[in-house]
Formats: structure tokens, sequence, C-alpha cells
């Protein structure tokens, strides 16, 4: 065992104290509220999609002429198919929850205030890369409801002043969805996205480590108490019973609700009723409501909003030093999205 | 939370997480067994449904039995959602609380299918029932029964209750009506019967005459009574009572409306057989259905497409070529058969299918006109067929095919049929026979020679068995033709000379004269003496002598030839 010890230690110079210091740093108190869990549950299905999502590609050909074939063959013949494929629908669904209300835990806290801004900013481009990840996915099946979503993504797209029309031709590959824009797309959804929200994770996390977690005292702690509680194993096995939670969700959501296939796309018929996923409800209500170029320079508008509302906030506060103005605008936020996504959800058009 | 709490939780989750993954596992080994035909698949009886399946499974068992092995059962459509009616529904009922009617029209089936009902009832198949009151329910109706009920001449002993009347229809009934479709009929409370004739149904299929609705007879339950002479009927053209053409059931057998069935031969051989129309024996002997014999079971029938050159590509059946979908039209099924069909082989000549909007055949012959009238062309419905046939074959080869098919064709039209018309015509013209179909001796082998052998001919060849194009079609049709129907229509003329209509019998003489006297008829007024080895001879000279050993035969014959003429 020495033998082997030693062979590690000479080959791995870290030694068990610095190693120890590095997983087991201390975490504060109020990380024992299951709430505050919830920036390691995006993190922990981003790895369940990792995993799925590679035992699909196994099998998922992107091409228009055998993408839609590939998932039913994922789905109705492949051993354990349907479940990969149902456990990566549910998993991309509960991600993007998950990161949402992360981002509104951290929101309504204020933990995104100085010096943590670029880590909230690195937060909405993990937001903007987790949502396109679910765009991209959800063409990738080929079938109705999926390449009109991405044909009206991309008309959407075509609408941005000046450089929309570039955007667009990028985004399908010519002018019109083509046979180039499904490879596009599966591209996009399993290499750049998937690297790039691992990339920036890295930073998230590294920019969390340094600056560490921002500290809460709740009223019924003790304030002479100890301010922190160990990492190793205390809050790890609070990660583990979430993880185990998400894992038996996932299954359950799975075998209950499972993934299903609509018609296979048909370019020359268009369906009557056209929804994106839920997750762009909010969008799509937003584009109804203010068509065409004003929908989405006023969308672009804020989401820069949401990107600089670290500096916004801080500008406000040194004005009015006790305002609570961004709860409020937090509090409006929520019940724009919830309203504009119920709204859609409840109409047919 | 203590450290040991927490243990606690994540040991009891874990056994959890790993008896989802055990369900996963089950349910996975469940669908295995499924698919591998070894476990009965899962069932859905939809709660409105659950009183019939419980209650017909000890009155019924078969239906019930049948049902749950469909594709409805599995996708928790059950009997109410097929057989629920409206109240005003001509046939509808109250059966234990639920209104239903028995008959399921394609009215009803479009509820859910109705890409399917719409194509199908553009299709020839939905108008079979417009035989009624044509030459072959003629047949059926008077000739070999009566148009009206008549009295038993004796009595038939141990038939109870006592025969009073024969029913002179059941020739029709129980034959023709069964393939063609009846006119689905409810008893009278007068005694007669009521169709859609009196209920006089709208778009909705619901009855606008109240009055015929009034008197629909009801038994004891409040069930209005089918008559049975027109129900049970599974005939592809039934004519319903809410107006809708048809019966689904025709191909997709109820109660479990099997794909698997409706896509082999047998399903069409219920009616596509027999002396007039013998496809299903034609497709027997062809290498087609020698292959599909042979290679039946790897023929994927329970694919849940069927696309051919997709799912399967040992062999075709009838619904490949007529109906289902390939790999060049992209997998596309239709509900219309006549979409592929270029020529229609039923009527004594075969005609083009070109079709105006409403699919009827295109019979104008100013070429301007025609061109204006048609909607879809005869070319348009092959190229529709050869994209099956090209899915196997290489299209020179299809091409070919098609040449000897249209060749065969237009031999029987232009030989047989035509003439045999104009002498028909010319007979009726002159007073020879009557306007009565059936009532002369040459009207049965006119009928025989067209309606028989000359479809028998015509069908062997679309569908490549030589023996019924020839032993069974072209030869009988000519035996037919100079052996019976030329002679019976000089016997005709001859006995009518004798009755002093000189003229006439001379007008339908000169019409057979001038028949016989084309080249193709020469040989039976002039002989045909050494004509094998004429034939032999413009064969050697198109052909060449294939040889050496052909050359010294070429002499030897050669000489032969020359023998007589010394």
């Amino acid at each position: 065992m020495g033998v082997v010890a030693n062979f590690i230690r000479e080959r791995i110079p870290v030694s068990g104290d610095q190693l120890r210091e590095l997983t087991n740093e201390p975490v504060p108190n109020h990380l024992r509220r299951w709430w505050f869990c919830l920036g390691g549950t995006p993190a922990y299905l981003f790895v369940v999609q990792i995993v799925t999502g590679i035992l699909l590609a196994f099998y998922y050909e992107p091409s228009p002429k055998a993408a839609y074939e590939s998932v039913h063959y994922i789905t109705d013949e492949a051993a354990f198919g349907w479940y990969l494929r149902s456990v990566h629908k549910w998993g991309a669904t509960l991600m993007i929850a998950a990161v949402i209300l992360h981002q509104m835990r951290v929101f309504f806290t204020g933990a995104y205030r100085k010096p943590r801004e670029l880590n909230w900013m690195v937060g909405m481009c993990l937001l903007i890369c987790t949502l396109v990840t679910g765009f991209t996915g959800y063409s990738l099946v080929y079938e109705q409801l999926s390449y009109w979503g991405a044909t009206v993504g991309a008309n959407i797209t075509d609408t941005v002043p000046v450089i929309g029309v570039y955007l667009k031709k990028l985004m399908l590959g010519g002018e019109v969805y083509n046979e180039r824009t499904l490879p596009r797309f599966f591209m996009l959804h399993a290499a750049v996205l998937p690297v790039s929200i691992v990339l920036l994770l890295g930073v998230h996390i590294t920019l969390l480590r340094l600056q560490g977690v921002t500290e809460f005292q709740f009223e019924d702690e003790p304030e002479d108490g100890p301010k922190h509680f160990n990492f190793f194993p205390d809050h790890l096995y609070s990660e583990l019973i979430i993880g185990l939670v998400l894992m038996i969700l996932l299954s359950v959501l799975a075998t209950v609700l499972p993934s299903t296939m609509g018609p296979k796309a048909d370019p020359l018929t268009t369906p009557e009723v056209i929804k994106p996923e839920w997750f762009f409800y909010v969008t799509f209500r937003w584009l109804k409501l203010f068509s065409g170029t004003a929908a989405v320079l006023s969308m672009g508008f804020i989401a820069f909003t949401m990107f600089v509302w670290p500096f916004i906030d801080g500008l406000v506060r040194r004005w009015w030093p006790k305002s609570e103005f961004s709860v409020f605008a937090g509090i409006f936020a929520v019940i724009a999205i919830v309203g504009l996504t119920t709204w859609e959800a409840l109409v047919k058009h | 939370m203590k450290l040991t709490t927490k243990k606690s939780i994540i040991g009891a989750l874990g056994l959890l997480f790993l008896c989802s993954l055990v369900l996963v596992q089950w349910m996975e080994v469940a669908r295995r067994s499924e698919e591998a035909g070894l476990k009965e698949p899962h069932i859905t009886v939809p709660a409105t449904s659950v009183a019939c399946v419980n209650c017909h499974a000890q009155t019924t068992a078969g239906i019930i039995d049948h049902w749950k092995g469909s594709t409805h059962a599995r996708k928790g459509v059950g009997c109410v959602e097929c057989h629920q009616a409206q109240k005003e529904d001509a046939d509808a009922f109250n059966h234990y609380g639920q209104l239903i009617a028995t008959v399921v029209t394609p009215m009803d089936c479009g509820r859910c299918h109705q890409k399917e009902f719409k194509e199908f009832t553009l299709s020839h198949h939905s108008k079979a029932g417009n035989i009624l009151a044509s030459l072959d329910n003629f047949l059926a109706e008077t000739v070999e029964g009566s148009r009206v009920n008549f009295n038993p001449h004796s009595p038939t002993p141990g038939m109870t209750p006592v025969v009073e009347k024969v029913n002179g229809m059941a020739s029709a009934f129980s034959g023709c009506q069964q393939c063609h479709g009846s006119k689905v009929a409810l008893k009278s409370s007068d005694g007669g019967a009521i169709t859609l004739d009196d209920l006089k149904p709208g778009p909705d299929g619901k009855p606008t005459n109240a009055d015929a609705v009034a008197k629909i007879a009801k038994d004891s339950n409040g069930k209005p009574i089918l008559t049975a002479n027109t129900w049970p009927n599974t005939g592809i053209g039934r004519i319903n009572l809410d107006g809708s053409r048809g019966s689904c059931s025709a191909c997709h057998s109820r109660h479990d409306f099997s794909p698997r069935r409706a896509r082999q031969p047998e399903n069409c051989g219920k009616c596509h057989l027999g002396p007039d129309h013998p496809q299903k024996e034609i497709y027997e002997e062809s290498k087609h259905g020698v292959a599909f014999r042979d290679l039946k079971d790897k023929m994927n029938l329970d694919a849940e497409k069927w696309v051919l050159g997709k799912d399967y590509s040992q062999a075709p059946t009838c619904a490949t070529c007529h109906m289902s979908g390939n790999m060049r039209n992209g997998g596309k099924v239709t509900h219309d058969p006549g979409e592929r069909i270029s020529w229609t082989n039923r009527p004594p000549v075969s005609v083009l299918m070109d079709t105006d909007k409403d699919h009827k055949i295109v019979n104008e012959t100013d070429p301007e006109k025609r061109r204006a009238l048609i909607a879809d062309t005869w070319q348009d419905k092959r190229a529709r067929m050869m994209d099956g046939c090209t899915t196997c074959h290489t299209s020179g080869y299809v091409n070919n095919f098609y040449r000897q098919y249209d060749d065969l064709v237009i031999l029987y039209n232009e030989k047989f049929a035509k003439p045999g018309l104009s002498i028909m015509k010319s007979l009726r013209d002159n007073g020879m026979i009557t306007k009565t179909e059936f009532d002369d001796k040459i009207e049965w082998t006119w009928f025989l020679l067209w309606h028989h052998e000359g479809r028998r001919a015509r069908h062997g060849a679309a569908m490549m068995a030589p023996d019924y194009t020839h032993w069974h079609g072209m030869f009988e049709v000519a035996q037919r033709f100079y052996t019976e129907f030329l002679p019976e229509a000089r016997e005709l003329a001859a006995h009518s000379a004798k009755d002093g209509k000189a003229a006439q019998a001379k007008a339908v003489n000169d019409v057979i004269d001038a028949i016989l006297a084309r080249d193709e008829h020469k040989w039976f007024k002039e002989g045909a003496e050494g004509q094998t080895e004429m034939i032999r001879k413009a064969m050697q000279e198109r052909y060449g002598t294939g040889g050496p050993v052909a050359k010294s035969e070429e002499k030897s014959e050669a000489k032969t030839e020359a023998e007589p003429k010394k």
C-alpha cells in the first residue's frame, strides 16, 4: 500500500493536507437550508445530461433524412432507449428550472453584489447557454413542432437589426432550413454548448471559491455559535440527498410520462399551432405582444439589463442605500415571467 | 440535521433509486417480451367501455378477444369510441346507458382517421355499391333469382318456420352485396324498409326526414331493427344510413382491425378471386406471389409503417403495390388504390385511367376537350405505381414490363373487344337480340368472353401470371370468339334471313365480314398454311440465325419450305 501511495505522491505532488483544504472548505451555516443548495442542482443535472446525451448520440443521426427515424429507433427499439431519452428530456426541463430557481435565489438574496458582479454575469451566460442547448436539443428530434419551432426561431433571429440576417444564415447554414441545419444544431447541442457550459462552470466555481459563498445571518441562529460547518462529509451528504431525490424524480417522470414522438417534420405543411418548449413561452408571448423588431430589441434590452443588474443595483444603492428597489424589480420580473408563461400555456394560438 | 440522520436518508433514497431502476428494467423486459410476442400487450380499457368489455367477454367473447389484440385496445380506444351515436342518428339506441349504433360507418372511423376516410371516399372501392341495378346485379337479382319473392313449389321438410315466400334476391344479398356492399336498411313499422333514400341524411350524417325516422321499427329494447337482407354486411361499397359509402372493416376486419392482415393477399382474396377477376390466383401464380409464400416470415408484417424498401423488400403483396408506402414515395400510403392504376380492365374494352377532378374516368375523345377535363392522367397514376416497382427493379425493366402489358391490353381491345362490341351492337340494332340482357344465348357467350376470359387475360398480364394471360385468358377469348361467338352471330343472321329480314341479316354479316377481312383475322377465313415457317423466317430476319448450328437448321428448314412449292 505504501509503495502505491508513494508512487502516486511522487507523481502528483499534493499533500493530504492541501487536498483536504482544497476539498473541505468551511461551508457557511446558511447552506444547511435546502433552498440554498440549488446552485449544485443544475450542475448535477448537467452531469446527467452529459451521460445520457453521450449514450443517445451513439444512435442519433443528425440529418433530415435519418434524424426522425433514429430518434424513433432510440424510443422504440434500442434497449433502454426510451428511458435514456425520457431522462434526457426531463433532465433538460429540470435543469432549466433549477438554473432559473438558483438565479432567483441569488437575485433575491442580493448575492450578486460587489465583488460578485462578474460571477453573476458568468451565471447569465450559463443561463443563456442552457436555454440555447434546450432549444437546439428540441430541434434535433425533427418532428413537426421541432422543425417549425426552429424555423420560427430563425425568423425571429432574422428580425434583429443589421446582424439578424447574418445570424440567421449562420444558424441555418443557408437562407432556409436545409440539410446543413440539423448537423449545425447537433454540433452546437452536443459539442459547442456543453464545452462552453463546462468552461463557464469552471470560471463560475473558481470565482465562487476565490470570493467565498455570500454569508447570511438568519434571525433564528445564535450569534455566538459556529458560523461554518464542514464541506465533507456534512454538505456533501446534503448534495448526495438532493442528487438521489433528483434521480428518483427523473426515473419516475421518465417511466410515468415517457417521451413520445409527434409526426415527422413536413416542410410543406405548417402545423396549425406552433409552440416552443415551455421555457420559451415567455419570449414567445412577448413576441406576439410586440411583433417584429420592436419585440426583439426590447428582449435584447431586457437581457442586457439582466446582465448588468449588479451595476444598476450598485448605483441605486449608492443613491438610496436602504432601498429595496431590486427586490421589487425582482418580484415584478417574476410575476411578468410567470404571467406570460401561463398566458402562453393557456391559449391555443 | 445530524450526520447520522443524513446517512439514513441517503440509504433510504439510494434504496428507492435502486427500486426505480429495477422498475425500469422490468418495463424494458416487458416491452421486449411484448415485441417478441411472448406476452400479451398491455391494454387500456377506457372507463366508458369497461362495462361493455366485462359483459361482452361473457356473451360474445370473440369480439372482446379480437379487440384485445388490436392497436385500438393498446391505445385506449374502446367500444364506445367507435359505436357512439347521437340521439338524432337513425340507428341510435340506448344500450345500458350508452347511446350507440350497431353499424360503424367510414364517417364514424373518420372521426379519428380523417385522411383515410377522405381518400377512401374518393376511391372506386367506396363506389362498389353502385353495382346495384347494374348488369352484374341483373344476373343475381333476375337471372339467378327473382326481383319478386315467389311461392315455394313444394315444402322444405324440417324447415321451421315454414317457407312461405322464396327470397328472390338471396343470391344478390349473399353474393354480390357481400363484396360490393348492401344498401343498409332499417325495418319500417309498415313492414317496408328504410334506407338513406328515405332518411335523406345531411352532410353530418343525421337524417333530415323526420317522417321516415318516425317510421323506424324498434325491438322490445328500443333498438332499431336492421333488415336481414342488408345486415350483416361488410361490402366495401356499402351504402350506409348516414350517407357515407363503404365499410372500413371490409379490409380491416373487426374487431382487431389488424394492419398485418390487411397487408396480406388473403384479405383482398375475399372478393378479388374467381372466374371473372382472379386477381388473387393471378398473384399467387406470379413471381411476386411465389416469393411472398416463401418469404412471408421475413416480411415484417407487424411493422408500424411497413414501407417497401425500408421495412421489407422480400416480395410485394396487393397492399404493397396498390396502397402502401415505399421508399421512393416517402412512405406515402393511400386508401384510394385507383391512384396507381393506369388501365381499367373492368369494362369490355379497357380504358386508360385519365380521371377528372371528381376522380371519374374521362370518356371524352376530342383531344383538346379531354385534356381540359383531366385532373390526374394515367401516366401520373402509372408513375405512382412505378415508385413501388422501381424500389426493387430497374426503371428499364419496369418500362419494358409496362410495354408488354400495354401491348396485351391493346391486342385484346383491338382484336376481340371492339369487334365483339360492334357485332353485339349490330345484332341489337337489327333486332336479332332483345334489349333484355341474358335472354339470348349469344349474350351469355359475349359476357363470358369479355367479363371472364377477357379480364383474366388482361389481369394476368397486369400482374405477371403467364398462364392466366394465355391459357385461361387469350386462348379462351379466341376460342369463344371464333368457335361460339361468330357462329352464333352468323346463325342469328341466317335465322333472320330465313324470317324474311334479308337486309338486317346482310347488315350483321357485313360487320362480321369486315372484321374477318382484317389482317389479324384473315387466317380464319383464308387459312394459315405455311404460317409457322413464315413466322420463323421473319424471326430469323429480325434476330439473326444464332450461330452455325442454327444456320444448318436454317438450310434444312429452307429446304423443307421449298419442297411444297415444287
